[in-house]
């Protein structure tokens, strides 16, 4: 790995020679909202934020996506989609960065889904350190750091008039290959503050959930009459699901004119009463209290059991947007509480 | 300041009733600047209700989210009557549902609380950022008391009071079974002028804008699910077969979805703002809701969630309405 130093004033020239062959996506600001966007130039982007509201999972696993194009009627032709981009994402969060890594589990386990491979093999993480986690972030709670550099390629940490940057891997490597000369090594001194910056930020972490053996904890307690106390309040709405980075369901639809059809797939959340409903009518999840249940299940004891993580990054988004405080902080810490 | 004491015995007292099934209200939330729903059941459980300017849930939409699974052979359906703690906006959507038939007036028992106005989740979220551990909120007069980590302050309510609440006509609710507090006149007025100069700019300007905003829809349908008269048993958007809107997400089929769901709600929405509240993206739902109200206040003089004896607009016809529109 290859520590080195960028000077603040330089930082603009390297964005601009990256756009220069990459498509580059970064924070950027749509009224009061960050969201992750492509930009054309560094001046578009906006590094003053925590978290994007729509995580950059969208980036790799979009919210609506081609899988191929037809014409409908007897003579169907179909005509596959090419994905084929070199893609940057910049000032992702090592939690994104780490959902990343939980969704391959799924995305590459028993089916492989080339459309979310591809994509993940052509696009080159560049971290940004977390120097102020908010109210709700609590990724310490799973061993990680809010500067953590173990899922990206490259991670800039701001430590005060310039980025500290790890060149993690070849794809890091071959990337500022052109930008080398606006690169110092880092000294002692710069690594020290690069620690000091990261203490700091795991120091400002207050809330803390607690996992220790949830996994097993959770096999015991499935019929407990205490899901059905979380989910009373919930409204049903798709946000939590949406808005989380290690979410990833999906529903497959045609979506067709007379001359043209598309077969896509679009989020889909377990909120929705028409999550696993089967053509015979019969739905095993028809209750919210069933559905609600089953977005805890999955994160902390479905996934831990076939990938050995639990699904969850600490990255506070469902806890902040949920229109009725349902708090998954709280509500697995209490799960770990309930008596079987 | 509500008495907390009076509504919690007031919620005992419901509770305790043998013909309610359970009374819901505000309990503190787990972090920062949140109060959240919740339910009691048993006497005991009233000892956790509160009610402060937080408490910006509207929760007449819980009787309405009520799920009825299908009964077992020999099982008696549970007709006993729900208990809601309500706002004076909130009680107009509980009137509006029942103008609609929507839900029994027997059915329901209003814990009506006079209502001084609450604190908007966003302005107070950008007023206090970063990490808050404990936080009290009380009001007085035209300010509201916020202590935080027992630091306080007076804050001027215009400052983090959500628009409706700068306009409320109606903070005592107009329909309830028990009040708790005395009967409170607003001296406020709706002049719909953000409208009125939202109007006024160009076409091109105003499409722009809404373009904008509706890019950003995720189309996770909380502005829907939050909101009390959104209770269609099977909405539009959900059918399949005919696909009204398309699943997609994209800017032409998320300006149908925001465009469908204000029409819908036409001479039905009472402003309690819930749907944008509940939009994770800030989409400003609440100057569409406003626009139709205000163009119905003009044509037909006809304010929603007001009596529940009259008809809801859309079904009641005059000679005299005007028809200019009808081309």
């Amino acid at each position: 790995m290859d520590k080195m130093i960028l000077s603040k004033s330089d930082f603009p020239k390297v964005i601009t020679e990256i756009i220069k062959k990459n498509n580059v996506y970064a924070p950027v600001k749509n009224n009061d909202t960050i969201i992750f966007d492509q930009i054309k130039k560094p001046s578009e982007m906006n590094l003053d934020f925590c978290n994007s509201k729509v995580p950059p999972k969208k980036l790799l696993f979009h919210q609506t996506e081609t899988l191929f194009k037809f014409t409908p009627g007897t003579k169907a032709k179909i005509e596959s989609v090419d994905i084929n981009e070199n893609n940057v994402i910049f000032g992702i969060r090592p939690c994104d960065a780490k959902s990343l890594a939980i969704l391959d589990h799924a995305f590459q386990g028993d089916f492989e889904d080339p459309y979310f491979l591809k994509r993940r093999k052509n696009t080159i993480l560049i971290g940004l350190s977390c120097n102020k986690p908010e109210l709700n972030c609590f990724c310490t709670s799973f061993d990680d750091s809010p500067a953590s550099s173990k899922y990206v390629d490259i991670l800039f940490t701001d430590i005060g008039d310039k980025y500290y940057v790890e060149i993690k891997n070849d794809k890091g490597k071959q990337l500022t290959k052109n930008i080398s000369n606006l690169l110092k090594p880092a000294t002692e001194n710069d690594t020290k503050k690069r620690k000091e910056v990261e203490q700091k930020a795991i120091n400002m972490i207050s809330r803390h959930q607690k996992t220790e053996g949830i996994a097993y904890k959770l096999d015991k307690i499935f019929e407990n009459p205490y899901w059905k106390k979380v989910a009373f309040k919930c409204v049903g709405c798709g946000t939590c699901t949406y808005l989380c980075p290690t979410c990833h369901c999906f529903d497959i639809q045609d979506e067709t004119t007379l001359t043209k059809g598309a077969r896509v797939r679009v989020w889909d959340t377990c909120m929705n009463p028409e999550y696993t409903l089967q053509a015979s009518g019969y739905n095993p999840r028809p209750a919210r209290t069933n559905r609600v249940r089953n977005r805890v299940y999955h994160k902390y004891n479905y996934y831990p059991k076939n990938y050995d993580v639990i699904a969850c990054v600490g990255c506070g988004r469902c806890i902040d947007l949920c229109p009725v405080n349902i708090d998954i902080i709280d509500v697995v810490t209490r799960a770990g509480e309930v008596k079987p | 300041m509500v008495d907390e004491k009076r509504l919690r015995d007031e919620v005992k007292k419901t509770i305790s009733r043998d013909d309610v099934k359970y009374v819901v209200g505000y309990e503190k939330g787990t972090y920062g600047f949140q109060a959240t729903p919740c339910f009691a059941y048993k006497p005991e459980d009233a000892d956790k209700f509160i009610f402060s300017p937080l408490c910006v849930h509207n929760l007449a939409v819980f009787p309405m989210l009520e799920e009825k699974p299908p009964l077992r052979k020999g099982e008696e359906p549970d007709t006993r009557k729900i208990g809601v703690v309500v706002k004076g906006c909130d009680s107009r959507a509980i009137v509006q549902i029942i103008q609609e038939k929507g839900l029994d007036r027997e059915k329901v028992v209003i814990i009506g609380i006079p209502c001084t106005g609450v604190i908007d989740p966003k302005k107070i979220k950008d007023k206090f950022p970063g990490h808050i551990k404990n936080v009290e909120v009380k009001d007085e007069d035209d300010k509201f008391i916020i202590t935080v980590d027992g630091k306080t302050q007076k804050i001027p309510k215009e400052e983090l009071m959500p628009d409706k609440c700068k306009t409320c006509e109606y903070p005592t609710p107009v329909l309830y079974d028990i009040l708790i507090g005395k009967e409170i006149k607003s001296t406020k007025k709706e002049g719909y002028d953000e409208v009125a100069s939202f109007e006024k700019k160009s076409l091109k300007d105003r499409w722009d804008y809404w373009e904008k905003q509706f890019e950003k829809c995720i189309r996770c349908y909380a502005c829907r699910n939050a909101c009390p008269l959104c209770y269609c048993k099977e909405c539009m958007v959900d059918q399949l077969n005919p696909q009204w809107v398309r699943r997609s997400v994209n800017l032409s089929e998320n300006t149908a979805w925001n465009l469908l769901r204000a029409f819908h709600l036409a001479g039905r929405c009472i402003g309690c703002g819930q749907c944008e509240r509940a939009c994770p993206m800030d989409i400003p739902l609440m100057k569409l809701n406003k626009k139709i109200e205000k163009e119905i206040k003009e044509m037909f003089e006809y304010i929603p969630g007001i009596n529940a004896e009259e008809k809801p607009l859309l079904a009641m016809f005059k000679p005299d309405d005007p028809e200019e529109f009808i081309l």
